[in-house]
């Protein structure tokens, strides 16, 4: 029960210390405020009122109900849409060329049996376009019947913002966690060695692996927080930020969600013990910092790469945080990765698990803990 | 010979510990040499229920050796055993038979000294009944229940050492082992220390404790290892170390013997 004590003294240290909680938390909820100005100014303009041209083909028996029912969620943002019964090569031609704002073409069997389909082609690079799939793609998905919906996005790299921002969520969540994870670990671990304080610890009967553990597993919960209230300050702010045209997080599946939640989870605990272990072998807190940063570049450097990196193959899953990043990536673009994902969880919990035997192995080391 | 083994709480057996220097510390330490001999092959016996004094100047060994004998460092030959433990083979059972005190081995300052006896006390895997008795007995025994809910970090430097002696006993060893426990403290607090030991001694607790204090060997010790250059230069009884004279006079008789005339 000692791992149990050494675990309660950590959490007490934080949940006492009202200094800690907030730089903790806070991070999120500045990103959040400052998100949410950022979008308020971008998103200032006057609510614009389309005049939607809509190429409609493949008719089903239910086909009908539904445009109209998208006719409804139109007027009702105060735009007009015109629907015009086309050939669905017509219909993406027109699309491409800017002619029309959106096609949809449904399958034969749409709305009738279960796999029933209904495809949207839209420019996501045009505002009315993009507009229009939103409000038909809520439209369908709200809809209580089984048929799958697929958009088909014609947006070029013209439109390099959105992409850019897209790619950019992991990227801004490993920094977020990498940050929340440092400011814990560091304090604490080197913190604690410089202070003289690990040393009173080691001097007990308590197992090496017992007081690496001891500070791993709850450092890492801390350090979850943190990262958590940065995840969700971003993730609330980005659609008002970009607008409503832009589709991540929504319309997500719970699995989705879950992968997403498993591949943050992941990566805490190994940029805890990777940070714990620069702190072990540091004298002082200011030279562990210096360390964590040449780490932190690192994260940052694999997380911009995982950009160009993602349709290289599947050896990323066995790159530690690059390969969190890359599958956080694909889900958020809407892919569910799942072995992609358990494979790259599986592979940080492996290092993970690597660097506390290391850290263990370095807390029985005179020369590293006593030396001079 | 059963009977002396089980009187003989600890035996060091040419203890040797030799320290690289970095480049750094060679500046310091000024010499060209990458290896410092801080322990030399030291061996002593410490009985139960003695103090047992290392008495030694600056850089002696005093602080190396008693570091070895509570597993923090490990010699680079010969062993020690406490109470029949070898500290190179049974650390972790070393370690939950000896309080050690020592500047080096800080408290946390955030927090109280109530959380730290309990947190110390489960490290050591003393059971939740005997520490809340424990705690009782010993936080009013020294007066740390007046400030037994105020952070480490607000405590006067006395205080924290009372918190600290009471943590390092917090398991009830049988063997402490206290390196300069008067170390900057005060007179009055000095003697709430030495009052501490000697009250531990009453307990039967086995002390080895070390210092450059004359005065602190006179009135506390009952045997005494005279250590210079990392050697044991004599050891004895205090009677029979000293016989008529003051431990100082006989201090610096074996330092000459030693050493030659120093400036
Ligand atoms: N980690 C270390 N690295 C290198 N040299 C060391 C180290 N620790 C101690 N020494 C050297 O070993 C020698 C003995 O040191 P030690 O601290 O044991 O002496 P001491 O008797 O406790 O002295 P003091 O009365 O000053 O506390 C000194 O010369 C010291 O410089
Ligand atoms: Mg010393």
């Amino acid at each position: 029960m000692k791992l149990l004590a050494l675990i309660k003294k950590e959490f007490y240290r934080f949940f006492h210390d009202p200094k800690l909680i907030v730089t903790i938390l806070l991070p999120g909820i500045i990103i959040f405020l400052i998100y949410n100005v950022i979008g308020a100014f971008m998103n200032e303009t006057e609510p614009v009122n389309y005049d939607y041209k809509v190429c409609v083909a493949g008719t089903s028996a239910t086909s009908g109900a539904f445009t109209a029912l998208v006719g409804e969620a139109v007027k009702e943002s105060d735009s007009k849409v015109e629907f015009t019964v086309s050939t669905a090569e017509e219909g993406k031609a027109a699309v491409e060329k800017g002619e029309a704002d959106a096609c949809l073409v449904f399958s034969e069997n749409f709305g009738e049996a279960a796999g029933g389909s209904v495809e949207i082609y839209y420019d996501g690079a045009r505002d009315a376009s993009s507009s229009f799939y939103g409000i038909a793609s809520a439209v369908l998905q709200a809809s209580a019947m089984r048929f799958a919906v697929v958009g088909h996005n014609f947006e070029t790299t013209e439109n390099l913002g959105k992409t850019v921002f897209a790619g950019l969520l992991p990227f801004l969540v490993a920094i977020f966690i990498f940050s929340a994870c440092m400011s814990v670990t560091l304090e604490s671990v080197a913190g604690e060695k410089e202070r003289g304080t690990l040393a009173t610890i080691l001097a007990t009967s308590a197992k090496r692996h017992e007081i690496a553990l001891g500070k791993i597993l709850p450092l890492s919960c801390i350090s979850a927080l943190g990262a958590a209230s940065s995840f969700l300050g971003v993730a609330l702010s980005l659609p008002k930020l970009v607008g409503t045209g832009f589709g991540v997080l929504g319309g997500y599946a719970f699995g989705h969600y879950a992968l997403l939640f498993l591949l943050i989870l992941s990566i805490v605990p190994l940029i805890v013990s990777a940070i714990a272990c620069v702190s072990t072998l540091s004298r002082s807190v200011k030279e562990a910092s210096a360390y964590t940063s040449v780490i932190m570049i690192l994260v940052m450097v694999v997380s911009i790469l995982s950009i160009f990196l993602s349709s290289l193959g599947n050896w990323y899953v066995a790159v530690p945080v690059l390969n969190a990043v890359i599958s956080m990536g694909k889900v958020l673009g809407g892919e569910l990765a799942i072995w992609q994902s358990l494979v790259s969880v599986g592979a940080n919990l492996l290092y993970t698990a690597l660097l506390v035997f290391l850290i263990s192995k370095m807390f029985s080391s005179e020369r590293i803990m006593f030396g001079k | 010979m059963d009977d002396i083994f089980q009187d003989e709480i600890v035996r060091a057996e040419g203890l040797k510990k030799v320290f690289t220097l970095s480049r750094k510390q060679q500046k310091i330490e000024k010499t060209g040499l990458t290896r410092k001999v801080a322990v030399d092959g030291l061996s002593f016996s410490a009985y139960r229920g003695e103090i047992y004094g290392l008495l030694g100047p600056n850089g002696a060994g005093k602080t190396t050796t008693l570091r070895m004998l509570s597993t923090l460092i490990k010699p680079d030959g010969g062993d020690a055993y406490i109470l029949g433990h070898s500290i190179l083979k049974e650390p972790a059972m070393v370690r939950d038979c000896v309080g050690f005190l020592t500047s080096e081995l800080k408290l946390e300052a955030f927090f109280t000294p109530d959380y730290l006896f309990d947190f110390f006390g489960a490290m050591h895997g003393v059971d939740k009944d005997t520490l809340a008795s424990r705690k009782k007995e010993l936080f009013s025994r020294f007066g740390i229940d007046r400030f037994a809910q105020v952070k480490v970090g607000d405590l006067s430097t006395g205080m924290k050492q009372k918190v600290s002696l009471v943590i390092s006993i917090v398991h009830d060893p049988d063997v402490l082992i206290f390196d300069e426990p008067t170390n900057g403290l005060d007179v009055l607090t000095a003697k709430v220390v030495t009052d501490f030991l000697a009250e531990l001694k009453g307990m039967g607790k086995s002390i080895i404790l070390s210092t450059h204090i004359f005065s602190l060997v006179e009135k506390l010790c009952d045997r005494v290892g005279v250590i210079i250059d990392g050697k044991m230069a004599q050891e004895g009884s205090l009677q029979a170390l000293c016989g008529e004279k003051s431990l100082e006079e006989r201090f610096f008789e074996i330092y000459h013997s030693l050493k030659g005339e120093i400036v």
